[in-house]
């Protein structure tokens, strides 16, 4: 049980960061505030994809050593280097984290210059008044 | 509202918690995730692309395409933030 504990934590604790963004998302009245939480929330993704390309037994980043002397026909041991392929995703997953918290920003900006405020209670009462 | 907030939340995260009970544990060389298709990366990186950067093969060489529509995707939001912060006559 201990033992399970111990090999698991890891993804409670991306649980842990990706419910505190989404509550943020839903809960928080500020704008902004929803923003960070979005922010948080994906976050905890590329975490925990991260954590999936972890290899025990003292493997390092993908970076193959020796590669360029001799033939390159050296044979590559894949307990060496951990597993490439999540971060690469997770690199396309930050840029397209970046894209998003640009673009929400900017409409931020749109939603304050109309409204004068980025609270959403403020800005409900101002579109009931008319 | 707050309190439904938070109790969607804890439902959600109890959800995601009991699917981590079938995870691979931490570190496990055996994980699904890195027996199938990236030890094939790892092998022939160095032969296929002659980079010693596995990441950098893969995104740039074997995803060069994804690479791609990447950067379509960092152009459109530039665009989109362009139009939305000109400034407008008489808006």
């Amino acid at each position: 049980m201990f033992e399970f504990i111990v090999n698991h934590y890891n993804y409670w604790a991306y649980v842990g960061l990706m419910m505190i963004g989404f509550y943020a998302m839903m809960a928080k009245r500020n704008l902004i505030k929803k923003i960070i939480g979005m922010n948080v929330f994906q976050s905890a993704i590329i975490f925990f994809y991260i954590s999936t390309s972890v290899k025990g037994g003292g493997a390092t980043v993908p970076i193959l050593e020796y590669a360029h002397n001799g033939h390159g026909h050296n044979a590559v041991d894949i307990m060496q280097y951990a597993n490439p392929l999540p971060h690469v995703l997770m690199l396309t997953a930050i840029v397209v984290m970046v894209a998003t918290l640009g673009v929400a920003l900017a409409v931020a900006i749109l939603v304050f210059r109309r409204y004068n405020t980025l609270e959403e209670d403020e800005i409900i009462m101002q579109l009931k008044r008319g | 509202l707050k309190t439904l907030s938070l109790i969607t939340g804890i439902a959600v995260g109890a959800a995601l918690i009991y699917g981590t009970l079938d995870m691979p544990k931490w570190g496990d060389i055996n994980s699904p995730a890195s027996t199938h298709v990236s030890a094939y990366y790892l092998k022939h990186s160095i032969t296929d692309t002659a980079t010693p950067n596995v990441v950098t093969s893969v995104l740039a060489d074997y995803r060069g395409y994804d690479t791609l529509g990447e950067t379509v995707v960092v152009f459109t939001a530039g665009m989109a933030c362009i139009v939305l912060l000109k400034k407008r006559k008489g808006g």
